[in-house]
């Protein structure tokens, strides 16, 4: 094992850490909406992914634009999700696994739908800057990977700064802590679960733009990549976007550290079983104080 | 009630007659109905009676379909020793499992068994010495009790319904009686029971190692019926249909997994004319009844009634 | 509204349509059945075999059938997985009286299939090669695709002719697994040392890791055993500049597709170069390009080739064999689009090194390459 192989891996990991972070992020940010665990976020990449191939392939349209679609078709389908399903539930007082249910229908529904309507191949976009690869001390890293990693941080910052000193913001977490209390505030709180989930949708599909041109985006890949943001989430405290990035990046590297020692095979266990522990062992994830019930 | 007693025994007696009026093919997918009774039987004790939602059931389908391929075909053991070795090692695992895991509720519980399903289909995957990975194990014994072999669909048919027909019967007995009751309480005001001194975790592990153990049966039947297992039969999306099957007809009436059981074997057969289109609307059905039929299908009918009358 | 109705209606309406002295509609058709995986994960197989079947179908029916008999296909579609190929095998063989089984695509189905059609003497002309012990003794079950230790032999016949000493594998947990678990053992004939085996989860869409570890042990060349796009993409991104050599389950126009930027300096040991095809090759192509068109790769020719094989075996039994009759028919020597297959050899199947044609990819095309396997 050289150190060249180690640190090759490690960049791997880190490209693979900043795409779990986004898919947490996005939960993170419905959770923190609307306290619901959203199991479709990972469609909503596929969705984004999607349609920016589609607006750039079929349509021939230019990047930005076929970007801006991408996001927009996320948006949209959050925003409607809630208007139509999450809303009527809401009213009459549905259970958490109600919502679970509906969610892990959703994801099984889209990717059907994506199957149907898009084909069963895997597309690629173009990279930001290129598809070549930057060579870092003897290990390559693809330029998009780099664009991916400060992409994300900006949306981590932005959603900081936007919770702290936007009204919207503010009136969302207002929202989701107390329904009541914002109600007599004069916040329309299911406004502001529209505004929550249409975020969401944004976030996700934007994850998935910038996850295609590294990973072919397929119909298929929405639950596995849901359920490494979850992991991401849940590490961070489930309800903080920085979390999330941090999350994120101790399952990436923790991955790509076991295919290193162990077999790659149980690449996935690990993952997954670092999520099992830190939700029975440390139930408000690594940051420490942000409080989810449930846990 | 009475209704709901009538109801049962005409549906019971419809089994029974089916057999004898049915192609073959349709009876093979009444088979396969009755496996999905079974495990479905657990996934539906676990959400209707305690709230929580399993998304780990086939990964004990396939612990207690493997336990009867490697038994009976590598070991040469009875079909019978088989699987009662199954019903066991999943038991065992399930309560090694379910003691920390059960600690959390909703959401993340839920979320964690989807993780030991996806762990589950990786090793059954990993381990090929154990269960023939990718080829899986083929040539298993029809099953036989006492010298009669299983070895015709109708034999089969008779053997399976009618064990998810009496395991349909406990369970009803079990969730009217004192112990239904404790459940329920649980999942309604879990605070308040606590304080009147009833186990809630013990009463969540209980029922969690009782789903896994069903579970293993139908896997086990599964396995002697087809003679062929593979890992392709144990993944997360058939946990997930496993789920399906109380939600769809309600969860909270035991007897409801039976129309969830046939709803999930031939509606998609039916819509397999389709093509790829048949997933999507199996996945709107879904959201449909989530969204707006609370009690599910079961539910349907109680539901226009009130209308009617209002 | 099952999915053998529409082809039942097809076929009809195909036997109107097709005049001629032969009239095929005048006598009882001849019925075929097809397990194939046209959804799930190998649909990408199960669909370009399909469209081949179903081509052979329209072209012997438009011949005027066998011997005045039309051939009717009923196609079943087992989701890739196999406990739906078991229920899907009995309707076939008992509600629909099939003469002969077309698939199944997946090697699971095969042999949990297979188990059921040898007990019947109904033949079953497999997309898969011969796999575990078991199928040595299933003298009805033939092979239409190379088996295993033919499809490696071949990869390291290419590696050692071509200077490579050490190679890294990336493989993946399904398909590739199979081939590995053979190709293990060969490396000492062939003079070859494996210097990284890694292997990545079917359902990845990540192998970065695992491909800068097959990269670190600088391999003069690198396998790539997988059904997807996945492994060429991350080799490739992790800066690896050696040829890449690769099973024929990876050379289709929409894998290549996937690969994007990578799908350069990669060389197939495959069988259908449809740009440059073989002798006798260049029928079935140009009735596919005719029908579709579009270029057809080996599985559409494998699906096309069961079909006529079935078809020049009912030629001598007639259209109602007797038990075993068929099998026993079909059992030697035929020359197909994908090869020169023999029926009768001990793999059912009876393809040989010489029956690979080698391809070069360069930026997404495939070339034939001078190169032939000995």
């Amino acid at each position: 094992m050289t150190m060249t192989l180690v640190w090759q891996s490690l960049l791997a990991g880190l490209a693979n850490s900043f795409i779990y972070a986004m898919v947490g992020i996005g939960i993170a940010v419905i959770y923190k909406g609307t306290r619901i665990v959203n199991a479709m976020q990972g469609d909503f990449a596929v969705i984004g992914g999607m349609t920016a191939v589609f607006a750039l392939s079929s349509w021939g349209l230019p990047y930005p634009v076929g970007f801006a679609l991408g996001i927009l078709a996320g948006t949209a389908t959050g925003w409607l999700i809630d208007r139509f399903c999450v809303r009527p539930m809401m009213r009459r007082n549905a259970e958490e696994d109600a919502f679970l249910l509906l969610t892990i229908g959703l994801a099984f529904t889209i990717g059907a739908a994506v199957l149907y309507f898009a084909g069963r191949d895997a597309h690629l976009l173009p990279g930001l800057g290129g598809s070549g690869s930057v060579q870092i001390f003897g290990a390559f890293m693809p330029v998009h990977a780099i664009w991916l990693i400060v992409i994300s941080l900006a949306v981590v910052f932005g959603l900081w700064a936007f919770y702290r000193w936007s009204i919207i913001g503010l009136s969302m977490i207002a929202a989701s802590i107390s329904a009541d209390g914002a109600e007599t505030n004069g916040i329309d709180v299911s406004r502001m679960r529209g505004y929550t989930f249409a975020l969401g949708g944004a976030i996700g599909a934007l994850a998935g733009i910038l996850v295609t041109p590294l990973i072919a985006v397929s119909y298929q890949m929405g639950l596995g990549i849901t359920l490494k943001g979850f992991a991401a989430a849940i590490l961070g405290g489930l309800a903080n976007p920085l979390g999330a990035v941090i999350g994120g990046l101790v399952i990436g590297v923790s991955e790509a550290m076991a295919v290193v020692g162990l077999s790659s095979g149980y690449k996935d266990v690990v993952a997954l079983g670092i999520m099992l522990i830190m939700m029975v062992l440390m139930p408000n994830g690594l940051l420490g104080h942000a409080g989810r019930k449930g846990g | 009630m009475s209704r709901l007693s009538l109801w049962i025994v005409l549906s019971v007696l419809a089994i029974c007659a089916l057999p004898f009026v049915l192609e073959r093919h349709s009876t093979e997918l009444m088979i396969f109905a009755a496996f999905y009774a079974i495990a479905g039987l657990g996934v539906g004790l676990l959400l209707g009676q305690c709230g929580i939602v399993n998304l780990a059931q086939a990964f004990f389908y396939g612990i207690g379909a493997y336990a009867s391929a490697y038994g009976t075909v590598v070991l040469g053991w009875t079909p019978a020793l088989g699987m009662l070795v199954g019903v066991g090692v999943a038991g065992l695992i399930a309560l090694a499992i379910g003691w920390p895991i059960l600690k959390l509720t909703g959401f993340f519980l839920a979320l964690a068994t989807l993780g030991i399903g996806i762990i589950g289909t990786i090793l059954f995957f990993e381990w090929d010495w154990l269960t023939g990975g990718t080829l899986g194990i083929g040539g298993l014994p029809p099953l036989s009790i006492a010298g009669f072999a299983f070895d015709t669909p109708d034999r089969f048919y008779f053997l399976a319904w009618g064990v998810a027909l009496g395991l349909l019967w406990l369970a009803h007995n079990l969730t009217n009686g004192r112990p239904g009751l404790a459940m329920r309480a649980v999942r309604d005001a879990a605070p308040a029971v606590e304080g009147l001194g009833v186990d809630i975790h013990g009463l969540r592990i209980k029922v969690f190692v009782i789903c896994a153990m069903l579970g293993a049966l139908a896997g086990s039947l599964f396995a002697h019926y087809v003679s062929y297992v593979s890992v392709e039969s144990f993944t997360v999306q058939r946990s997930i249909v496993f789920l399906l099957i109380p939600v769809i007809a309600g969860p909270r009436v035991v007897w409801g997994v039976v129309p969830g059981a046939l709803f999930v074997t031939l509606v998609p057969e039916w819509l397999t004319g389709f093509g790829d289109i048949h997933q999507m609307l199996f996945g709107l059905v879904l959201v449909v009844v989530v969204t707006l039929l609370p009690e599910g299908l079961t539910g349907l009918p109680a539901r226009l009634g009130r209308r009617v009358t209002r | 509204m099952r999915i053998s109705r529409y082809f039942r209606a097809a076929t009809a309406a195909l036997a109107l349509l097709s005049a001629g002295p032969l009239s095929a509609q005048e006598k009882e058709s001849i019925r075929l059945g097809a397990i194939l995986s046209t959804t799930g994960g190998l649909a990408s197989l199960g669909l370009a075999e399909r469209d081949g079947v179903l081509l052979a179908q329209k072209v012997l029916n438009a011949r005027g059938g066998i011997k005045g008999h039309s051939i009717e296909i009923v196609v079943e579609d087992d989701s890739s997985n196999p406990d739906a190929a078991m229920s899907k095998i009995n309707t076939l063989i008992h509600s629909e009286n099939v003469k002969a089984v077309i698939g199944p695509t997946g090697i699971a189905q095969t042999v949990a299939v297979g188990a059921l059609t040898q007990r019947e003497e109904i033949p079953l002309l497999a997309f898969t090669g011969m796999g575990p012990a078991v199928e040595a003794s299933r003298t009805c079950v033939l092979h239409l695709t190379p088996a295993q230790g033919l499809n490696a032999r071949a990869l390291l016949s290419y590696v050692r002719d071509n200077g490579g000493k050490t190679v890294g594998v990336l493989h993946d947990s399904g398909y590739g697994q199979v081939i590995w678990g053979v190709m293990k053992d060969l490396g000492e004939e062939f003079g070859v040392t494996f210097t990284a085996v890694e292997k990545f989860e079917l359902s990845a869409a990540d192998a970065t890791a695992q491909a800068a570890k097959v990269k670190a042990s600088e391999p003069d060349m690198v396998i790539v055993l997988s059904s997807n796009a996945t492994g060429f993409r991350n080799l490739r991104q992790v800066g690896l500049t050696q040829p890449i050599v690769s099973v024929h389950g990876t050379a289709l126009y929409d894998v290549v597709r996937a690969m994007g930027d990578a799908s350069d300096n990669v060389v197939y040991a495959e069988f259908l170069i449809a740009e440059d095809p073989l002798p006798n090759q260049t029928e079935f192509v140009a009735e596919f390009q005719k029908e579709y068109g579009r270029l057809p790769k080996h599985f559409e020719a494998a699906g096309w080739d069961a079909v006529m094989a079935v078809a020049a075996a009912l030629e001598k039994t007639g259209p109602e064999p007797a038990g075993g009759a068929l099998c026993e028919a079909l059992r030697g020597p035929y020359p197909g689009a994908f090869g020169k297959y023999d029926f009768s050899a001990p793999d059912m199947g009876g393809l040989t090194l010489e029956a690979f044609s080698y391809s070069l990819l360069t930026k997404g095309a495939f070339s034939r390459l001078p190169y032939h396997a000995k």
